[in-house]
């Protein structure tokens, strides 16, 4: 009897990770992240190709990888609401604008140093967080910093929501810099001036 | 250095008193709840020493820290690096121990003796081949673990951001430190300045990449700076658990892949 009862529980047990596995969230966030260095690698490392066509390269694959109109809207939170309908669509054309200067940027700057994946760790059944460590042989003592991808999954289609770096999110910080400006500037139009500037400064073309 | 230390505090004292912002009225709620998560009543006066220690930062601090990253072979960093992190071991066991973790104070004392004895006084983190990783903890975050909390945000002239409880925690730090102590107590304090130099210089190298990423990509680095000061401080404080109850509970806390259907981010451009 009682070893009937282990068998039965054991059987749960498995089919229960079975159903975990097959769902293949952790898997394919995984697979996901490892595809992206990859290809945000090769895009803006090609020698045959010009600076201004590698990045327009790196646009492509940014605009396909990342969420950039949600966490565009995310970033500007409760001034979302407030912003005219002509706001928000400039906001979002200038926000992507700004994230592919900022992740061209970081990307080149971190080419050709390994990404290592620790883990994959689920948040809800469409989320996960990719745990990473890059490490910096120009670094001040080579130790390995913590980059966490939160990737978000629709259907068979997986987008990075947010980059973590040693606890603190892009994200956060960009919402807290845009809240900081508009209460500044006293409006969302003083923001779109700021982001204006900055983009053409970034982007100079 | 007592005497010092009055100047210091008297002209905190000073600027606190003229550097207050005024509060939006309670009836605009939203506002008024904005201004207490932003927790910066300092705000003009924390702009201006901002300014002020960016100056310092670009005409001394930063100069010297790239000749340093540059100059000093990764090797010879790495040495020092590991002899800086050696030092701060006994002030790292007594916050470990303070916060009732009794696992890693383990840690830090098992590291502490192997490295400086067989790690040659700290310079080789031998430790860290058993497997005996390293972590940092500070008195600040031990009266974070008490329940302190963190109080406003304050720019401190020189040192950077902090608040009153971080604050509180380095000078606590600085007197629990043995090597400090015995500095003074034997007419060496030379040496302790000259740790605390090469400790700042160490790691304001070690923040480069940082701070060179905000000045380009940063709209307003102060405000960029106040919020990572803060998210690192809460990534120390639960010894980067990032799935610690904190982090990701708030449904709000990174945006859902859901907002994406309704801004059309599916067919590509916005």
């Amino acid at each position: 009897m009682k070893r009937s009862i282990f068998a039965l529980i054991a059987v749960l047990m498995v089919s229960f990770t079975a159903v975990a596995h097959a769902d293949g969230l952790e898997d394919g966030a995984t697979a996901f992240i490892k595809a992206l260095e990859r290809e945000a690698v090769e895009s803006l490392t090609d020698p045959a190709k010009e600076r201004s066509e590698r990045v327009k390269a790196f646009r492509q694959l940014f605009e396909e990888k990342f969420a950039v109109a949600a966490i565009g809207k995310w970033t500007l939170g409760r001034n979302w609401r407030r912003a005219s309908e002509e706001e928000q669509k400039e906001f979002l054309h200038l926000f992507e604008d700004l994230m592919v200067a900022m992740y061209v940027d970081r990307f080149e700057n971190y080419a050709g140093e390994k990404l290592n994946i620790l883990k994959t760790t689920p948040v809800d059944e469409n989320r996960a967080t990719v745990h990473t460590e890059i490490t910096r042989p120009d670094g001040t003592d080579g130790k390995p910093i913590s980059v966490l991808w939160r990737v978000g999954r629709q259907g068979d289609i997986y987008k990075v929501l947010d980059v973590v770096i040693e606890g603190a999110s892009m994200s956060i910080t960009l919402q807290k810099e845009f809240a900081s400006i508009i209460k500044n500037t006293g409006s969302v139009g003083g923001l779109l001036e700021e982001l204006r500037k900055k983009t053409a400064e970034l982007n100079p073309s | 250095m007592w005497r010092r230390s009055c100047i210091y505090m008297l002209f905190l004292c000073l600027f606190f008193v003229f550097g207050c912002a005024t509060p939006p009225p309670k009836a605009d709620l939203e506002a008024y709840n904005a201004y207490l998560e932003t927790n910066d009543p300092l705000e003009p006066l924390n702009r201006s020493v901002f300014t002020f220690n960016q100056f310092v930062d670009r005409l001394l601090l930063q100069p010297a820290a790239r000749t340093y990253r540059d100059v000093v072979p990764l090797w010879v960093r790495q040495r020092i690096g590991s002899a800086l992190d050696n030092l701060r071991a006994p002030v790292i066991f007594v916050n470990d121990i303070l916060q009732g973790e009794l696992d890693r104070a383990m840690t830090t004392l098992a590291r502490f003796s192997f490295n400086s004895t067989l790690g040659i006084a700290g310079l080789h983190d031998i430790a860290d081949d058993m497997g005996l990783k390293q972590h940092d903890e500070d008195f600040g975050q031990t009266l974070a673990v008490w329940g302190s909390t963190p109080g406003p945000y304050i720019i401190l002239p020189v040192l950077g951001p902090s608040n009153p409880r971080d604050a509180v925690g380095r000078a606590v730090d600085y007197l629990l430190d043995p090597f400090n102590a015995w500095a003074g107590n034997t007419g060496r304090e030379d040496l302790a300045y000259a740790r605390t130099g090469a400790a700042l210089l160490h790691a304001r190298a070690g923040l480069l990449d940082v701070t060179d990423d905000l000045e380009r990509n940063a709209i307003d680095p102060y405000a960029a700076t106040r919020s990572i000061y803060r998210q690192n401080r809460a990534h120390a404080i639960s010894n980067g658990n990032v799935n610690g109850p904190d982090v990701l509970s708030a449904p709000s806390d990174f945006p859902s892949l859901d907002d994406r259907v309704d801004s059309n981010t599916l067919s590509g451009k916005p």
